[in-house]
């Protein structure tokens, strides 16, 4: 008797490119009963394992099971919302996928292999355990170790998933009970926190306006500190004062050139401190040279790129926000043009052939030449990141298409990974900077010049600017000369601008809230409930990077910019790096009248852990490590992070009072009565 | 036989805190030398005085007519530039941090208190230390970098504010109410004296109740200044 193997993919389109490869072409398709979407590929493989076999390829439509507590405690009503923190919890297929199930029982009765395909990532490896419930029921064959493996791979190109094929992994559990444990805390914090606040806020709202009678305010764990980023930043836009600053500005005329010499103090906030200084050095009469270098400078190309950098780029050059982004790059992978685009590495595996990825660029597009121009002798070696999830990576081009065979947010994004990855294995950008640097009386000014070389990687990479400053003239340290004019200059410290997609992901992924999978549904979820609202920001930006919380962002004051983020090396090279951020159209966010109520009555509720803050969530997703690195179990987390919430509940119903008083005072603009 | 050792150590003190720049009226001497253990070494001696001297007021504890005070005329703004000679001791009593805006230290002095500090774009949950409970304010990381404007006071209880041309070790907002430096060689400008590490020493100390009250005003004097309206929310 032949080998039989059941293969299972994550999605139907999965299931038909591997098909593809692994039949070269020749597989009879089946209709699946029940489901329109699923289809079932049959054809002959002859797995390096298990010789040759017939083979059924099939896919499930993402999770198989839905989680819903049994049926007494449905009904919004039913219990006080606390019982929901331990009420039970029934798995079940939904009804739209019973065919999908059914497919895969019928199939596993007459095979001795399961081959789990679905995407390498945790969520993946729980919807594969999913799927071995499911074949478990038609034969207890496939808990046995070796009877169910899982393939590892991370794009849908050819030799790719031909290799991956040849080397099953068995299923890793761990991380599949980090995301069951996920699923069961979301479940019992989400709903227990959400109808007690639906219950309380939503009778208020119907005063307003009868529409909001069935208006669900929900809470999630990280909804809440997303949206509390958000509020977080409009108060500090609402509330900010603008202060005047003064400082001093010399220039001085040579070979008839003007040259601009910055002051080293940049501004203080004292008129009379700075008439001081400035009268010294007038006092002083002449300034002398201290120092004259002029350096070898380089702007590195861009880090190999993961998925947050994706989903921020996409808000800055592309204006996609995050989800859009994200859909149109799962497009994209499951058609074969990219890897898959779910990813937190941001370095390559030295082993990978990133020279046969370039050459396919250079069949076409508007980057050809240049990729050709890589293969001649151009090519470097990427920069390394300091991230790698063992499991994805970097996002990059797998195969060459034809842009306009996309459409256009296809085009758009595949043009960035494309551009993005070749600017990768390019050059970095090679320039020399000149500092000159002057005493005037006790005081420092400083200059610099910047002359561009080499723009290497920056031909392909049109999102970076990096651009000759006019040209110096020739200073020599100890030259003393009486500077043409001085003077003092006033202005005013400027607000923050509110919140960008870009930020608010960066604070995300900073502070643990979601996973770079999941943060763009998050922001989308925010938007959905009315939270918040997002506009295109009005006016350009240049250093929405740089912005440093709490700091003042007068345009002076790049020379205090400080390193921040993850694998942001790139912070520390020089301030020309700030003007990046070629576009406007970034949106931004700002909160309802409802996100603030809601922020405001949680905040004023006085815990000493908010709920709007990532602490709490931040703790969970540390919990879901230990569980993938075996030190906790899905019990253990699970009753430890029920006991944790399940306190702050309690909290919160003695001091509901101080959320309807929030909700009073920002949505009804009532005036507190003291 | 005890009373000899007592006034010799009075003279010792009187004469190791006059080198110190701090030399203390009798009055105060005579309170202090009582309170002291005078079996233990005299260095130890030397450094308790000093110690409880830096935590009194100067123009209470000092004995000014063994220590110079500012000039006559100091804070004149028509003098463009005036230079003191001798060594003269001041204390603190304001500090401000003129190199940033004052809405930008409410905002870092309102994390603090929210109990969060923030690593980039990370914000860290500063939990407090049982055994550091009212120094985390203090901490380094919470350090001004300046220049700073300082409100001095000389020993006649004269006021002159003075800038710091250059960064002085151990100045910052975190340095005590009360502190005391010794001026040396300095120069006024505008009626400011420009503080450099090379002519100021800083000998350090506090005055308790002035530093309490100086920090639970702090916020509410810089959203003045700033022209922060309260309840602005």
């Amino acid at each position: 008797m032949v080998t039989k193997v059941l293969c299972v993919a994550e999605k139907p389109s999965i299931a038909k490119a591997v098909a593809g490869h692994l039949a070269g072409g020749g597989f009879t398709t089946r209709a699946v009963p029940g489901n329109q979407y699923v289809k079932n590929y049959l054809f002959h493989y002859n797995f390096p394992t298990w010789g040759p076999c017939d083979v059924t390829m099939t896919s499930v439509l993402g999770h198989l099971m839905s989680q819903d507590f049994e049926a007494a405690y449905r009904p919004w009503r039913s219990c006080d919302p606390s019982a929901l923190f331990d009420a039970r919890i029934e798995t079940y297929v939904e009804e739209g996928k019973k065919g999908i199930a059914k497919n895969i029982e019928t199939q596993a009765r007459t095979s001795q292999f399961l081959y789990i395909w679905t995407d390498c990532d945790r969520e993946g490896e729980n919807i594969g355990s999913e799927i071995r419930e499911v074949a478990k029921k038609a034969h207890a064959r496939f808990v046995e170790p070796g009877k169910t493996v899982r393939a590892r791979f991370s794009n849908t190109e050819r030799t790719h998933i031909i290799n991956a094929a040849g080397m099953p992994v068995p299923l890793d559990d761990r991380q599949a009970s980090a995301v069951a444990s996920r699923i069961e805390l979301d479940l019992r914090i989400g709903a227990s926190f959400t109808r007690n606040l639906t219950l309380t806020v939503q009778p208020m709202l119907q005063q307003r306006s009868a529409e909001e009678e069935r208006r669900v305010i929900s809470y999630g764990s990280c909804q809440f500190p997303t949206l509390g980023f958000v509020v977080e930043r409009y108060f500090k836009v609402r509330n900010f004062v603008p202060e005047t600053f003064w400082g001093i500005k010399v220039s001085h005329v040579k070979d008839g050139i003007k040259v601009g010499f910055n002051w080293g103090r940049g501004h203080l906030f004292d008129r009379m401190a700075v008439v001081v200084l400035f009268e010294r050095c007038l006092a002083a009469k002449t300034a002398k040279v201290t120092k004259v270098q002029t350096k070898a400078t380089s702007k590195w190309k861009p880090l190999p790129l993961t998925t947050v950098e994706l989903q921020k780029c996409g808000s800055r050059f592309l204006r996609m926000d995050s989800q859009r982004v994200m859909q149109v790059a799962e497009k994209l992978y499951q058609n074969g043009w990219i890897s898959y685009p779910r990813t937190e590495t941001d370095q390559f595996d030295s082993g990978m052939d990133l020279r046969a990825l370039v050459q396919k660029q250079t069949q076409g597009g508007a980057w050809n030449t240049f990729a050709q121009g890589l293969m001649n002798g151009g090519f470097s070696q990427p920069r390394n990141g300091r991230n790698n999830d063992k499991a994805h990576p970097p996002i990059h081009p797998v195969n060459f298409v034809n842009p306009t065979s996309l459409t256009s947010d296809e085009q758009r994004v595949y043009e960035f990974v494309v551009r993005r990855f070749l600017a990768a294995c390019s050059r970095d950008a090679q320039g020399s900077k000149t500092d000159i640097a002057i005493l005037y009386g006790v005081e420092t000014f400083h200059t610099s010049g910047l002359t561009v070389l080499e723009r290497n990687y920056l031909d392909v990479y049109p999102y970076d600017k990096w651009t000759s400053s006019q040209d110096l003239p020739t200073f020599r340290e100890g030259e003393v000369f009486e500077p043409t004019e001085a003077r003092i200059h006033e202005g005013q410290t400027t607000p923050p601008g509110y919140l960008t997609e870009p930020e608010l992901i960066a604070l995300m992924d900073a502070n643990g809230i979601g996973t770079d999978a999941t943060m763009a549904e998050h922001i989308a979820k925010i938007k959905e409930r009315k939270y918040v609202e997002t506009r295109a920001r009005g006016r350009q930006s240049t250093e929405e990077d740089e912005y440093v919380d709490g700091g003042d962002t007068p345009s002076a004051d790049r020379g205090r910019g400080r390193v921040r983020g993850r694998g942001r090396a790139r912070g520390a090279r020089n301030a020309a790096a700030s003007t990046r951020g070629a576009t406007t159209g970034v949106q931004e966010f700002i909160p309802t009248t409802l996100g603030v109520a809601l922020v405001e009555g949680y905040e004023n509720m006085g815990f000493e852990i908010s709920l709007t803050k990532p602490f709490l969530r931040k703790e969970m997703e540390l919990k879901m490590k230990a569980i993938c690195a075996g030190q906790k179990t899905r019990a253990q987390v699970v009753a430890e992070t029920v006991v944790q919430y399940r306190a702050v509940y309690m909290r919160t119903q003695q001091r509901l009072g101080v959320l309807q008083a929030s909700v009073r005072k920002y949505v009804l603009g009532e005036n507190p009565s003291s | 036989m005890a009373n000899t050792e007592m006034q010799q150590t009075t003279a010792f003190l009187a004469t190791y805190l006059s080198s110190r720049h701090v030399p203390p009226t009798s009055a105060w001497l005579q309170t202090l030398v009582p309170t002291l253990r005078l079996n233990i070494p005299m260095v130890a001696l030397q450094k308790t005085a000093l110690f409880r001297l830096l935590a009194t007021d100067l123009m209470v504890s000092i004995d000014k007519s063994q220590v110079s005070t500012f000039p006559v005329g100091i804070t004149d703004p028509g003098a463009r530039e005036k230079r003191l000679r001798s060594f003269i001791t001041v204390q603190i009593l304001d500090i401000e941090d003129i190199g940033r805006s004052r809405w930008s230290q409410v905002d870092a002095i309102e994390a603090h208190e929210r109990g969060e500090t923030t690593k980039g774009r990370e914000i860290i949950r500063v939990i407090p230390d049982e055994n550091d409970v009212g120094t985390t304010l203090n901490s380094s990381a919470d350090a001004s970098h300046g220049p700073h404007k300082l409100l001095l006071q000389d020993a006649r209880g004269t006021r002159v504010y003075g800038l710091e041309l250059f960064s002085i070790p151990g100045i910052d907002t975190s340095t005590s109410i009360g502190a005391k430096l010794v001026l040396k060689d300095c120069v006024v400008a505008r009626g400011i004296i420009l503080l450099e590490p090379k002519n100021v020493e800083v000998l350090g100390g506090k005055i308790e109740s002035w530093d309490k009250q100086w920090r639970n005003n702090q916020k509410s004097v810089l959203k003045e200044k700033a022209g922060i309206r309260e309840n602005a929310a």
